[in-house]
């Protein structure tokens, strides 16, 4: 019993670090925005005040029940891939690295890939029942995006996969401390693919179509404010935060202190948003075929060299 | 005991559609102790391994029950079962109810028949019996019958005469019907034969179970037939074919020096089977044609398990055979309850049945999310056990094709459930109410199996080791489990489960959350009370998005769409009449064109006179 | 101790003040106003420094600019609008069209006074303000908000009634066949 409480206090803390650090980058980022736009732009803290505005909203409507538990849905996925993606390398020796163990010793990455999509899913049907059809169309837009980034993105893992036999985050992690080379170096074809792939999933422009605040009213949350809004930015944020994790876990073998964290997926989380800040945005159906152009290929490229070397 | 329960099922048959011209209460409650009755004697009577002998028309027929066989037949039994309870509501003030009750019964007892055949004689009985019986519920509703049920003739005909001279052939080879003869003696055959034999079993059953090239007719076949009984037809019916593939693949080509060869190019047609038919799915506008096309791409997923044959892989490939017949007998069996109290299974005219039929949607939610392969549910393990396999096979490529087929499977998982329960909710469909009972209960059980199977995945496992035991694999014990770091255990105890456990108290926790937070000052508003740029839609204004739903996605894969193998196949056919039609111009049945021709003939022979007799 | 007086009123001052650091606004742009706003959210201006942001749909949205006269047709969808945005909420008039009718005071189809069909926490003088002016003015409504003095959202659903009748009068049809607002 004991043994649950505490690490149910760990799953918290986990929980508020990243729910922290992703609200933070999201402030960061209007303000670098902002920045390049030439202007001011709002502070660092922007996000958790409009967080915390929206929850204490103090009417809000609801369309049924699907609704509630669209964003239910996309907080487990937040929540859970949060548990399992290792935050801190498990070679680490500060103090606090024993919080952020919570169920990493089972990260494998087909669980991984697949438990990311279950949020996504459940938002559209709670996007689908508010009858909205901007809603819908936002949703189409978004899955047939993810059908694009998921091919080079899931090339660049394959590839990791095939050249240490293993699909455990932990194992790669370890292999990278063993061998002292950072996987973007040793396969460099499958880094620059998942990089790619991750322009999509994060969805700044030019791929983001699933919002599309001009087009589509911001698409599949136009219905929601308040509190479910709340709980939506709440879990982008850890959201954004898991898959940073995951990518400096990858790529970058991790990080042994919350500092080397920060400052890791901080640089990573640059190349999506200064892309987009520069970017126009693209149609959907050009969006699929440039992840199935260029991407592609180079994750090819990825298990080629997986292959012979 | 065997004998027994096959005789019961056909005499049932007959009995109820006789006591159907009777009284149409007669013939429901003959129905259901038909199919209830025989099954639980297989439930408690049959033990793997009891084989009975039949001596008729001077050939020995051999039935026994093999635990791979047990395998199959718990699904076909345990789906006969729920769908018989489901049928009978279903089929209330239908037509026809004698014939689809008659067929239903022999469909089963055929299935069960080529489960325990252990000759191939009586293997191809049963296996006519269900090709026929199929057939003619295909028909049943009398439409389309011309080109829907010639189709699946035609394919069917294919598939049994490739059987029937693969029979003969090792017959003649081997002067033994029985199966295990032929297959323990299978390295005495010639060399030829030893490859045309599984490549003709293989087209058999490849057509059964609607392999690429050959699946033209499951589309049409299994959304014309009645909803009651799509469910046995994409998830028993085209299982045999993966039964007969099974015994195949290990028993013969595991004998042959090309077999990996083999096993290649069918799971390379698996894998293209998958990705194909996922895209055809999601630019159906009907239910049942989506369905259809994801049971064919569902299938590809199997063949690729089966073509491998590692061990993992064949435990995944039994594994989704169980799990796809649960949750897609429970999905037809939400499109037939929608089909029965609205009339029509188009996307683009039901709206928003969630608030109206709530249970019907929570069990076509579970299936749905089992079918999308997301973790808490059991299509996950399977998929994920393929994956394994595959990248341990070193199918790299093979592994990338599945993923797509995968995700792109999430498409037309959301065309499903957005086109029937979601969306805005219109006057023309105020007045449905909730499917009876009996239809309900089936499809929520099933949809309860898929996550009971999803977080104790053992349950199905212990059953599918056996069977590969049987069929000749090492006993797999817990080194299957040690391969992969989910499931460190083999056992009661599986490393998922925490996961699994901690995903649904996540979940629990913020639906109640969100629920008490929300639900203080938050009302409920119609679907008409959306933000529409301050418009205020009329009652009969349908703002739904439902036209053209996956349109942009339609147009990245519209190269590919433009490539049908009906078309060519339609080309054949159409390229045979012209050939016959010509044929039939020369014979008019006119002695004075016979008289022109003999003219002719002589006129050309005294023309070559001097080449000819000089 | 969570129902103390007290503690309710620093958890109060607390969502005010977060609330008037964050404004999510609907810029209706009815008139000739609605150009002045580009300026003030860009980089010229730039609003957003001070917590503004533009809201996809009025479900997310704080407050709704109303930029310039109102026809009648137009009076109908900015009612339903504001009727879906969820409370607090206010309600920004721009320009003169908005107080007196300004240069349309004696047209047919435009309304004069705005504050008999919505309650209005701000209005912003001028034909057409400046976006100094619109800043000045959003500045004003932040310290209203922060003062809890920006009620609107209540001052509605207190003289309903008296809103309900002043919009029948323009729009009588359209009145009766929305949803209720009772919230």
């Amino acid at each position: 019993m004991e043994y649950i409480l505490i690490k149910t206090l760990e799953a918290i803390a986990t929980f508020i670090l990243a729910f922290i650090v992703g609200m933070t980058y999201g402030g960061v980022v209007r303000k670098i925005t902002g920045r390049v736009h030439n202007r001011l732009g709002p502070p660092w803290y922007q996000n958790f005040i409009d967080a915390f505005k929206l929850f204490s909203k103090t009417r809000g409507i609801h369309h049924g029940a699907m609704h509630f538990l669209g964003a239910a849905f996309l907080m487990v996925t937040s929540v859970v891939s949060l548990m399992i993606i290792p935050v801190l390398a498990p070679g680490g020796h500060a103090w606090y690295n024993s919080w952020f163990t919570n169920m990493n010793f089972n990260g494998d990455l087909i669980f991984l890939l697949y438990i990311m999509t279950f949020g996504p899913l459940g938002m559209a049907m709670g996007a689908g029942q508010t009858g909205n059809p901007n809603s819908s169309i936002g949703v189409t837009r978004g899955l047939s995006q993810m059908v694009g980034f998921e091919i080079p993105w899931v090339m660049a893992l394959v590839a990791l996969m095939i050249s240490y036999k293993t699909t455990s985050v932990i194992d790669f992690m370890n292999i990278q401390r063993e061998t002292g080379t950072w996987l973007m170096f040793a396969n460099p074809f499958a880094f620059i693919a998942a990089v790619l792939a991750m322009l999509g999933m994060f969805r700044y422009s030019p791929f983001d179509i699933v919002g599309a605040p001009t087009e589509l009213a911001s698409g599949p949350v136009s219905e929601n404010g308040g509190k479910f809004l709340f709980t939506m930015m709440s879990s982008g944020s850890v959201f954004t935060f898991a898959k940073l994790v995951l990518y400096v876990d990858l790529f970058m073998g991790g990080a042994n202190n919350l500092v080397m964290l920060v400052v890791k997926t901080f640089l990573l989380y640059m190349i999506p948003v200064l892309y987009g800040i520069v970017s126009p945005r693209y149609r959907t159906e050009q969006a699929v075929r440039w992840f199935w152009g260029w991407p592609t290929f180079i994750g090819l490229l990825a298990i080629l060299y997986a292959v012979m070397f | 005991m065997i004998t027994l329960i096959l005789l019961l099922f056909l005499g049932g048959a007959i009995v109820t559609w006789l006591g159907g011209k009777l009284s149409p209460i007669v013939g429901d409650m003959l129905f259901l102790v038909t199919i209830i009755v025989p099954a639980g004697m297989f439930f408690t009577g049959v033990t793997v391994g009891e084989v009975t002998h039949i001596h008729a028309l001077g050939l020995t027929l051999t039935w026994g029950l093999s635990p791979l066989s047990y395998l199959f037949s718990m699904i076909v039994v345990g789906l006969g079962i729920l769908l018989a309870i489901y049928a009978v509501p279903f089929m209330k003030g239908k037509q026809k109810t004698g014939a689809f009750y008659f067929n239903f019964t022999l469909s089963v007892m055929a299935m069960l028949g080529i489960l325990v055949s252990k000759d191939w004689v009586s293997f191809f009985i049963f296996w006519e019996i269900m090709t026929w019986s199929s057939y003619l519920m295909v028909i049943l509703n009398g439409k389309d019958v011309q080109r829907v049920g010639i189709k699946y003739f035609i394919f069917s005909a294919i598939g049994a005469y490739a059987m029937l001279m693969a029979m003969v052939v090792m017959n003649s080879q081997l002067g033994s019907f029985l199966m295990a003869d032929t297959f323990n003696n299978f390295q005495h055959l010639t060399v030829g034969n030893q490859i045309l034999i599984p490549i003709l079993l293989l087209t058999a059953f490849g057509v059964k179970s609607a392999m690429m090239p050959l699946h033209v007719w499951a589309p049409d076949a299994y959304s014309n037939a009645p909803m009651a009984y799509t469910g046995l037809f994409s998830g028993a019916l085209s299982k045999m074919g993966i039964y007969g593939m099974v015994l195949v693949m290990v028993t013969m080509i595991n004998q042959l020096p090309e077999g990996t060869l083999i096993r290649d190019i069918i799971a390379w047609i698996g894998g293209f089977t998958a990705a194909a038919a996922t895209l055809w799915a999601i630019t159906q506008d009907d239910g049942k044609k989506l369905l259809a096309w994801s049971s064919v791409g569902q299938m590809g997923y199997i063949i690729v398990g089966v073509a491998i044959g590692t061990p993992l892989a064949m435990l995944a490939a039994l594994f989704l055979v169980v799990v796809h017949a649960m949750f897609k007998g429970s999905l037809f069996m939400v499109v037939g309850a929608i089909e029965k109290q609205t009339g029509t299974t188009d996307f683009r005219e039901i709206n928003g049945l969630i608030r109206k039929m709530p249970w019907t949607f929570i069990s076509a939610l579970i299936s749905v999310i089992a079918l999308a392969g997301i973790p808490p549910l059991a299509g996950f393990v399977s998929k994920w056990m393929l994956y394994e396999a595959l990248i341990q096979n070193n199918n790299y490529i093979l592994v990338i094709l599945l993923f797509f087929a995968s995700t792109a499977g999430f498409l037309y998982c959301y065309k499903f459930l957005h086109g029937y329960f979601l969306g805005q909710e219109e006057p023309e469909w105020a007045h449905v109410k909730e499917a009876p009972v009996t239809m309900v209960v089936p499809m929520l059980l099933l949809a309860i199996g898929t996550f009971v199977l999803g977080t104790f995945p053992q349950l199905l496992f212990k059953p599918i080791d056996s069977a590969l035991q049987y069929v000749g694999y090492d006993a797999t014990g817990g080194h299957l489990w040690g391969q992969s770091i989910l499931f460190s255990e083999w056992g009661d105890v599986v490393t998922l489960q925490p996961i699994l456990y901690a995903v649904l108290a996540v979940f629990v926790f913020f639906a109640l959350f969100l629920w008490f937070k929300g639900t203080k000052g938050t009302r409920y508003v119609s679907t008409k009370d959306i933000s529409s740029s301050g418009e205020l839609p009329k009652e009969w204004e349908n703002l739904t998005f439902k036209v053209n739903f996956m349109q942009p996605f339609e147009r990245v894969i519209e190269p590919f769409l433009k490539r049908q193998i009906d078309k060519y196949y339609t080309a054949f056919g159409n390229g045979l009449e012209a050939l016959f039609e010509f044929t039939r111009r020369i014979y008019t049945g006119n002695g004075q064109t016979y008289a022109i021709y003999a003219i002719l003939f002589l006129a050309l022979l005294l023309l070559f006179r001097v080449n000819l007799f000089g | 101790m969570y129902n103390d007086k007290n503690s309710k009123k620093i958890v109060e001052t607390i969502q005010n003040w977060a609330r008037s650091h964050s404004v999510w606004v609907l810029a209706y742009g009815t008139g000739c106003g609605a150009i002045e706003i580009a300026p003030t959210m860009t980089s010229r201006y730039d609003a957003e420094r001070l917590g503004f942001r533009g809201a996809a749909t009025p479900r997310q949205a704080d407050v709704m600019l109303i930029t310039g006269y109102l026809t009648v047709k137009t009076v109908k969808r900015v009612v339903r609008v504001y009727e879906q945005m969820q409370s607090p909420k206010y309600v920004v008039g721009f320009g003169s069209c908005t107080i007196n009718g300004g240069m349309y005071y004696d047209s047919y189809n435009t309304i004069n006074l705005l504050d008999k069909y919505l309650p209005v926490d701000v209005y912003i003088n001028g034909c057409m303000p400046r976006p100094e002016a619109v800043i000045a003015g959003l500045a004003k409504l932040q310290q209203i908000i922060r003062e809890g003095k920006a009620n609107g959202a209540e001052k509605y659903l207190e003289n309903l009634d008296w809103y309900k009748a002043n919009q029948r009068k323009i729009a009588p049809k359209w009145i009766a066949k929305a949803p209720d607002y009772n919230w």
